[in-house]
Formats: C-alpha cells, structure tokens, sequence
C-alpha cells in the first residue's frame, strides 16, 4: 500500500477525470462530488506519503519503476526525494482546495472538472518523475488543460465584450492578435500562455535530447544518468541554458552567479509593478512573479540553508497565493470587479473573507505566525554568506512587498463602501469556508511544527548540495586537469560522449583550490 | 531475364491476402449488380466484411512469420510489407465505415463506390509489396487509378470535378516522370530488383534517374515542393475520399521510398540525406505556416498532411534502422489521429453540410462527445503527450538526434510550436466560441465506431506503446545492417535479419 502511494497520488485524479465523463452533465451535484472524491483520495494520500517518508534515508523513496519502452530506453519511473515530497503535498493541497473554491461553476461543470483534474494530476507527474522522458511527458500535458480552464472559464474583460460583434470576432481570430500584449481577453491570455510555454517546453525537449544523445547510455532515466553519465563543459552549459538539472553540478555552479543577479531583478521587477496594478489579479499575479525571485536567490546560493529556505518558501507561497487568489475570485464573483481603488468597505459585508485575506497577505509578506516566515528567514541566512549585496536588496523587495499588500488589503475590505456592492456576501457556507481553513491550517501548522519539514527537505537537499559543491580532480593530462564526479570513478571508457573539458573551467577550479 | 510462372501451392499462399480481397471485390461488385435494391448499406458491411478476413490472414501471417519473394523478385512478402498491408487494411476498413453516411449524397453509382475503394486498397497493398521497379509503376498507377474516379464522384460539383482534373493531370505527370525515372536507372544498371541495384556503382545518370522516381513518390506523398495538387484535391474531393487519400496512399509509398533509399541507396546515403533534410524542412514548415491562414477544415488538414509527412521526412533523413522504425510508428499514430479528425469532419459536414472552420463555433455545447474527439484528435496531430502523436513524435526526433541532424530537429521542434496554433484556433471555436446555431448534432452508429476506433488507438498507441513499437522494430529487422553515422552510439546488437 505503502509502496506504490506515489501510484494512487498521480492516478487518483486521471480516474476521477475519467469517471466524470460518465456523469451526466445535468448531474451538477454528482459531477461536483466525483471530482471532490478523487481530489480528496489524491490529497489525503499526499499526506500519507508526506508523513510516512523518512528524512534519515537520502535517495529517492517510494519508487516505483516499471519499464515501458526498452527500445526508447523509457522506463515509468517515479519516485519522490526530499524536494519532491513537499511540491507532491502542496499540488495534493491546493487540488482539494481548488475543487471547492471552483464549486460555483455552473456552464459546463463537468467539462471544467476534468480539466481541473487533469491538469493538477500531470502537474504531480512532473514532481515525481525520475525519468526525462515522463518529466517532458507530463509538463507538456498540463499545459492543454490550462489553455481550456483559461480560455473557457477564464474571465473577461470589457475590451473582449467590445469584439463580439462580427467585425470584433474576425479581429480576435487573426494571428496578428496574437502578438497584440495590450489585449487582455482571456483567450489570447489562454493562447499566449500556452504557445509561450509549447516554446518553452520545446526548448526544454531539445536539451533532453542533447542528454539522451551524449549521455550515450540510451536511456531517460534520470538516476542513472547522474551516476553514469559524464558531459564535456560546454555541451553541458548550453544544456543547462536549455533545462536545469542537478545532472550538470559543474555548469550550475558556474552559472548561478548569473542567476543571483537575475533573480534581484525578478524581485523588484515584479514588487515595483505589483505597487502600481489596480487589477487585484495583477497585483497577486505580479507579487508571485517577484516571490519566484526569493526562492531563485535561495537556489543561486548553493547553500544547505538557503536551498531548504526555497523548497520550503515553494510550499508556503503555493498556500499563500492559492489563498489570495481564491479570495480574490470570490470578491470578484460577489462585485464583478477586480479594480481595487473603486472596491473598500467590504468588510462590513464579508468578515470571514477579509480575515482570511489579511492572514493569506501576512502570509505572503513573511510574518511570524506563518511558514512563510520561516521560508523566508532561511533564505536570507543562507544567501547572506555568498551574496550579502543581493540579500540586502531583497530585504528592500520584503518591504515593498509588504506596502503593495496593505494597499490592496485597504483598498478592498476598508475605507468607504460604494452602495452597488452592498450586495456582496460573505463566505457561510462549509464549502466555501472549507478550502481557505485547509490551507491556511497548513500554512499555520507548519509554523508551529516546522522540524519534521525541515528534516524532510534537508534529506534531499544535502547530497545534491554536497553534489554541487564538491569537486573533486581525477587525473591530470597535461596542463589540463580533467574534473570528473566522483559518482564517475567506477565509469567504464567506453561510454562515449567524453569531451577534454575546456580551460575557462579549469581556471575556475583551479582558482577555487588555492 | 526469363520470368518463371509456374505457382506452386507455397507460392500462392503469398498471394494469398491480395487473391482473397481481388475475389471480395469480385463478389461486391456482382452482388451490386445482381440485386440492385439492395441498401447499399449492406454493401459496406460487405466489403469491411471482406476487410476483416484479409486482416485476419494478414495478421496470421505477420505472427506467422510468413515471408518470401514471387516472380522473380518483383514482389516480396516480409514483415515490413506485411505492416504496411494491415495498416492499409485497417484505413480502408475505417473509411469504409465512416463514408456510409456520406454515400447517400451521391446521385449515381452509389454500389461502385465501395467497389472502387476496394480497388485501390488491393492497388496499394501490391504496392507495399513491390520489390523492384516495374512493380513500383505498375502497382502505383493501378491504386491511383481507383482514385482518379473517386476524387471526382460528386459529379455535380464543379469543386470535386476540377479536383479530379487537377489529381489526374499532376498523376499522369507524376507518372511520366516515373517512367523516365525508372528507364534511366535501367539504362545505367541494367538491374530493376531493389537489392540488385545496390551494387551498382554511383554515375549521374543513376542519380537523375532516382531523383525523378522520388518526385514521383515525393507527388503521392505530397511533400513540397510536389504538393501543389493537395489543397484542391482534398477540398473538393468527396470527404471520406479526402479521409482515405491522406492516408493509405501515404503510407504505401513509404514503403517503396523506405526500400528504394535503405535498400537499393544505403551506399549513397551522403548523397540523398541533403536532398531529404531539405524536403522535410520544406515540407514542415510551408504545411505549417499556410495551414494558419484556413478557412476550410479541409484545406487545413490538407495543410497539416504536408506538414505531418515533413515530419515522416524526419525518420527518413535519418537513414537508419531507428529511423524506419519511428517512419512506421509514425504512420501508424498518423492513421489513428487523421482518420478520426477527418471522421469527424464527415460527421459535422452530414448534420451542417458545411466545412467551414468558422461552423465549428460551440462544438462542444452541440455535441460533447464530437468535440471531445475532434479535441483528442488534433491534439495527438499535435503532439501533445499523452495522445499517439507525440510517441510518434519523440520516436522521430530521437532517431534524428542519433544521426546529429540538428537542423532538422531544430526546424522539427519551431513547426510544433507553430502547428499548436492553428490546431488551437480550431480547439479555440470549439470551445470557447459560442455556436450561431445551437441545435445538437446527432450521429450514426457507424460513425460512432469509427471515432471510438480513432480514440482507442491515439490513446492506446500514446500510453501503451510498447507492443506496438516492439512490432515496428521487428518489421523493420532487415534494415538493421544500415549503419549510422554517429561514432557515439554503442553498436546495435540486432540480428542480421531480412
């Protein structure tokens, strides 16, 4: 049962999704609760797995490998580290809260649900898979999913009303659209987003290919081809450019620098741009994109702390935003308006939503009281050895982050009320209470208990540090040292691949030694 | 050369599939003839009747191991042909299916259309087994003959009259090219069996004389630039006809280019790795960019057929064992996928009479299940994981990048990208789009079968396809000796078959 928990976690929302098309359509109850059902066995049985792994063991725990193509060299392999268990946990959360938060849905329930479905279970696929082949398999499954949720149920905006007449509609079906950044109609986001990230998944596929190509093993399989496997410098830098991966130690350690200084501008670039959006979607939308920058400057850092900081900050912004969101969407389906300095007072009218709202902003800032705060801490302890510069300024961007909240806080829950939204209910009901208390109970829980976390995803950030940090000079040929892994001692010659590494790198270490 | 013909019983056995569908078609025929107030119905279940008991044998046989050469090396009956036969078994079993509903709206010779599909299906089921290169123009001009008539069967309408114009004109142009192509490779080997042609040292004259017989195939394939007939074609032709000439045709000529260049060519392989990286890229990326600008579905297949045989280019440019093994799992996901889009193309156009992109507004509200398919379909065209299309896909590419051709992977993953978007745009009306009329479409039984047989297979193919791409590797055992060029592979260890 154990064993295969990894099986039910990936498979449970396929089934589910599969169920429902055997649902009625006009069954809007039945359809809701098949789907709650799978939703509920796949986020329970994350929390088995969640509580049952063991940080004492490193390695890949729950495996599950089954061959599936020998010819391709594929093998259905999963399996889950200290990383990995958290991001499964986190997806089987906010699955459950989102198929509640989405329970209003009336046009095409059912349609909607297996999307939902769909999407969030090749979402845990990506989490979990040890193989390149079923990691490219299930990122680019979800993105077809997203395109639909999007671009169906997504909402509109009155520019989009402006184009149904038929003129409009001959304009939103050009391709020149496409390319049109000011529209912000749902289906050019949906769209955008999905040839953006084909393109990037594309990309992605091509450095899969190099690896498979000059790892010479013929195989996708991701645990031997870190072991076995060994790639000259500059293959390796331009794969990495491609796809990141603790395959290529030596290039991440070469190219993080670059990264530190990128992710300073993710962090104030999306701070600046939060601080002056109307749209309460814009200003959630854009606090991500500068919280992505936290848990990239914990990664660039190469440090125990700092790594484990960025796992964990993973985890509590996916909780803290899947709150902001969801009470944003509930705001907007209460007013029908997503404009925060024509919104306020609604606190009068929504006392349970305004309260999560500031525990999931407070969250979202970094307060004690939240696992975000210790996300956070950790993060900027771990960095400050290595980039005290950049550490500094994202402690500028925790500021920043803090005003853009307060104001969207106090432009939508205080201040005066405008009559028309005297309408606005609040969240009574259990199930629409439910999803925000889920996750602010996880948010708040891991406050309190934040050890057995913090072992978990120590477990697999150790040897991929120790991994990453360690270089070790096998042989010297002449007055170019070739710098081999250590896990590639017992490598045979003949795998073949092997290119002389280049000087630059050598220099580098060399550097490193004295 | 003396042509032996004295038969014995082990001999016809070989024959045996071709001997059974010649008789099926025979008896379709006369039955149309004899009772002529028979439902033409009955016919069609007649013929897939008969289909299915070629199948079966053919499926015997490919378990059976069955293989062996007729008259002199003319015609083989390996694995490989053995492959292509049930795959063009199965599409016309499938388009036979598909087009019941669609026969009604001819106004004459409605018996004679399953008569002339069978026609071809035998046409190109010689055609998978042709071994040199009389049988190649023999086999060829007889399946292409069945579809000059069936292109033009709309009698009436001047678009399916001016497509069978256009398919005969270009046909007999392709044929002619053929002839003078196969003349000059006689005239400088004086050898016309594929495997006897290997030997034969390279001279311009050969290269002139393959060059014209690939441009002949390259027009039954429709890759550009030998393309220019299929927009018109696939329009105008009855649309079953449209669903059957993307297909079978396709993946018969594959079989003669997959033995003409890794049989008779293998030793110039430097030579016409150029000259197919160059068809594909062509073929990718001119399918892919006009198929943008449809406005007939169609038309947008027809577009998206020339990008999806770029693609097949791919395996071939790779000019090794992996490379025909993803060829033939290609083809196979390619038939799946194809087939069940265009079925439902038939099915829309029965119920609206249409086939406008624009008429797909709000599919899915007049009929889930359709637009789910359509849906399934386009993506598996696509490539998109988990559908058939992206095994087929990966299968490609990974045989590319074993051969460092990096260019056409690279060309290869930009047109995925960009074929996303029109079948998007499609996905896009069905869904998104609200629909101008709203009344439900209904659909046949079997119509019905059809569809789900497209499903099963582009999900099957895309999430199991493990016995599939064991059975295309054994198919293929005969091109096992071709070497790649890649020093970085570990050797191939696969027993010298063939």
């Amino acid at each position: 049962m154990l064993d295969s928990i990894l099986l039910i976690i990936l498979f449970s929302p396929f089934l589910g999704a599969v169920a429902l098309m055997f649902v009625p359509n006009r069954q809007a109850l039945r359809v809701r609760l098949t789907a709650a059902i799978s939703a509920g066995v796949c986020c329970s049985a994350s929390w088995i797995m969640f509580l049952a792994f063991d940080p004492a063991k490193s390695g890949y725990q729950f495996v599950q490998k089954f061959e599936w193509s020998k010819e391709l060299g594929i093998a259905f392999y999963l399996g889950v580290d200290g990383i990995g268990a958290p991001l499964v946990l986190a997806s089987g959360i906010l699955l459950f809260a989102g198929i509640f938060i989405s329970w209003h849905i009336k046009d095409r329930t059912k349609e909607f649900y297996i999307f939902l479905l769909i999407l969030a279970a090749a979402t845990i696929g990506v989490f979990m898979s040890l193989d390149l082949f079923f990691l490219y398999f299930f990122y680019e499954m979800s993105v077809i999913p997203m395109y639909l949720l999007l671009g169906v149920w997504g909402s509109h905006t009155k520019k989009y009303l402006e184009m149904t007449d038929p003129d409009g509609l001959k304009k939103r079906d050009s391709v020149a659209f496409l390319f049109n950044f000011a529209s912000n109609s749902k289906e050019y986001a949906a769209m955008k987003l999905t040839l953006f990230l084909s393109a990037g998944a594309v990309l992605a596929l091509m450095g899969i290919l190099l690896i498979y190509k000059f790892s010479g093993l013929n195989t996708f399989d991701i645990v031997a081809l870190k072991e076995q496997a060994h790639f000259g410098q500059p293959l390796t830098t331009i794969i990495w450019l491609l796809i990141l991966y603790e395959i290529f130690p030596d290039a991440t350690r070469e190219l993080m620098p670059i990264a530190a200084i990128l992710c300073i501008f993710s962090i104030l670039y999306g701070g600046l741009v939060a601080f002056y959006a109307r749209d309460t979607k814009y200003v959630i939308g854009y606090s991500s994109s500068s919280h992505m920058g936290y848990v990239f400057l914990g990664m660039a850092a190469l440090d125990y702390i700092s790594l484990t900081g960025a796992v964990m900050y993973m985890f509590a912004h996916a909780m803290a935003t899947g709150m902001l969101f969801a009470m944003a969407g509930w705001v907007y389906d209460q007013t029908h308006s997503r404009d925060i300095p024509s919104l306020g007072g609604l606190v009068n009218r929504m006392p349970f939503v305004s309260g999560c709202f500031i525990i999931a902003c407070m969250a979202s800032i970094g307060m004690p009281g939240t696992v975000n705060f210790w996300a956070e801490v950790m993060i900027l302890v771990g960095a400050w050895g290595r980039y005290p510069i950049q550490v500094l300024i994202a402690m500028v961007g925790i500021v920043l982050t803090m005003g853009y909240l307060f104001r969207m806080m106090r432009g939508l829950f205080y201040g005066p009320m405008e009559e028309q939204y005297s309408h606005a209910r609040d969240a009574v009901s259990m199930v629409d209470r439910f999803p925000l208390l889920l996750m602010i109970a996880c948010s708040v829980g891991f406050f309190l208990f934040p050890y057995y976390f913090y072992n978990v995803v120590r477990s697999g950030v150790d040897p991929l540090i120790a991994r990453i940090t360690q270089v070790v000079p096998l042989a010297a040929e002449g007055r170019e040292a070739s710098f081999v892994k250590r896990e590639a001692t017992s490598l045979t010659p003949s795998v073949s691949g092997n290119f002389t590494p280049v000087s630059r790198f050598t220099f580098h270490v060399s550097r490193e030694k004295e | 050369m003396t042509f032996n013909l004295t038969l014995t019983g082990a001999d016809l056995l070989l024959l045996l599939p071709e001997s059974l569908l010649t008789f099926w078609l025979c008896v379709v025929l006369t039955v149309d003839f004899v009772w002529p107030r028979m439902p033409k119905e009955q016919l069609a279940y007649l013929s897939v009747g008969g289909l299915a008991a070629v199948l079966g044998t053919l499926i015997w046989f490919d378990q059976g191991g069955l293989s062996g050469t007729l008259f002199n090396n003319m015609f083989v009956l390996d694995r490989m042909a053995l492959f292509f036969k049930i795959f063009i078994v199965l599409s016309t079993m499938l388009v036979i299916l598909a087009s019941m509903d669609y026969v009604h709206r001819f106004r004459f010779f409605q018996g004679e259309y399953y008569f002339l599909v069978l026609m071809s299906a035998l046409g190109m089921m010689f055609m998978a087994s042709a071994n040199d290169l009389l049988s190649v123009f023999v086999t060829l001009e007889f399946s292409t003959f069945g579809f000059y008539v069936l292109v033009a069967y709309l009698r009436e309408d001047m678009a399916s009259n001016e497509a069978g114009l256009k398919f005969f004109i270009l046909g007999v142009f392709a044929a002619g090219l053929l002839a003078y192509g196969i003349s000059l490779v006689y005239g400088e080997s004086g050898k016309l069996v594929f495997s006897d042609i290997a030997s034969t040292p390279g001279s311009p004259g050969l290269a002139i004389g393959f060059l014209l017989i690939f441009a002949a195939l390259g027009f039954k394939i429709g890759a550009v630039p030998f393309h220019s007939w299929i927009p018109d074609t696939y329009h105008g032709a009855p649309t079953p006809v449209t669903a059957f000439l993307s297909i079978a045709p396709k993946g018969a000529a594959f079989a003669i280019l997959l033995r003409m260049f890794f049989v008779s060519l293998a030793a110039f392989k430097p030579a016409w790795v150029l000259l197919l990286v160059a068809t594909s890229i062509l073929s990718m990326t001119y399918g892919n960019i006009v198929a943008i600008a449809q406005k007939n579905i169609k038309r947008l297949l027809a577009y998206s057929g020339i990008a999806q045989i770029g693609n097949v280019l791919i395996g071939l440019a790779a000019g090794t064992k992996d490379g025909g093994n993803a060829i033939l799992f290609y083809l196979l996901t390619y038939l799946f996928a194809n087939l069940g889009a265009f079925a439902i193309v038939i099915a829309v156009g029965n119920s609206i009479n249409s086939d406008e992109i624009e008429d797909y507004n709000g599919l899915n509200r007049r009929s889930p299940f359709l637009a789910f398919a359509m849906l399934v379909f386009l993506l598996s065209l696509a490539g998109v994981p988990p559908l058939a299309g992206f095994i087929g896909k990966l299968y490609i590419f990974v045989a590319a990048i074993k051969e460092e051709l990096y260019t056409l992977i690279v060309v290869g993953l930009l047109n995925v990208v960009i074929s996303m978007y029109y079948y998007l745009v499609v996905v896009k009306k069905m869904y998104i789009n609200e629909p101008t009329d709203p009344t439900p479409l209904t659909i046949s039984g079997p119509m019905k079968a059809v569809v789900y047989v497209g499903l099963a297979g582009t999900l099957v193919l895309g999430i199991y396809p493990k016995p599939f791409i064991e059975w295309v590797v054994a198919a293929t055992l005969m091109f096992s000796n071709l070497a790649g060029t890649s020093a970085a592979l570990p050797p191939t260890v696969l027993p010298f078959g063939g």
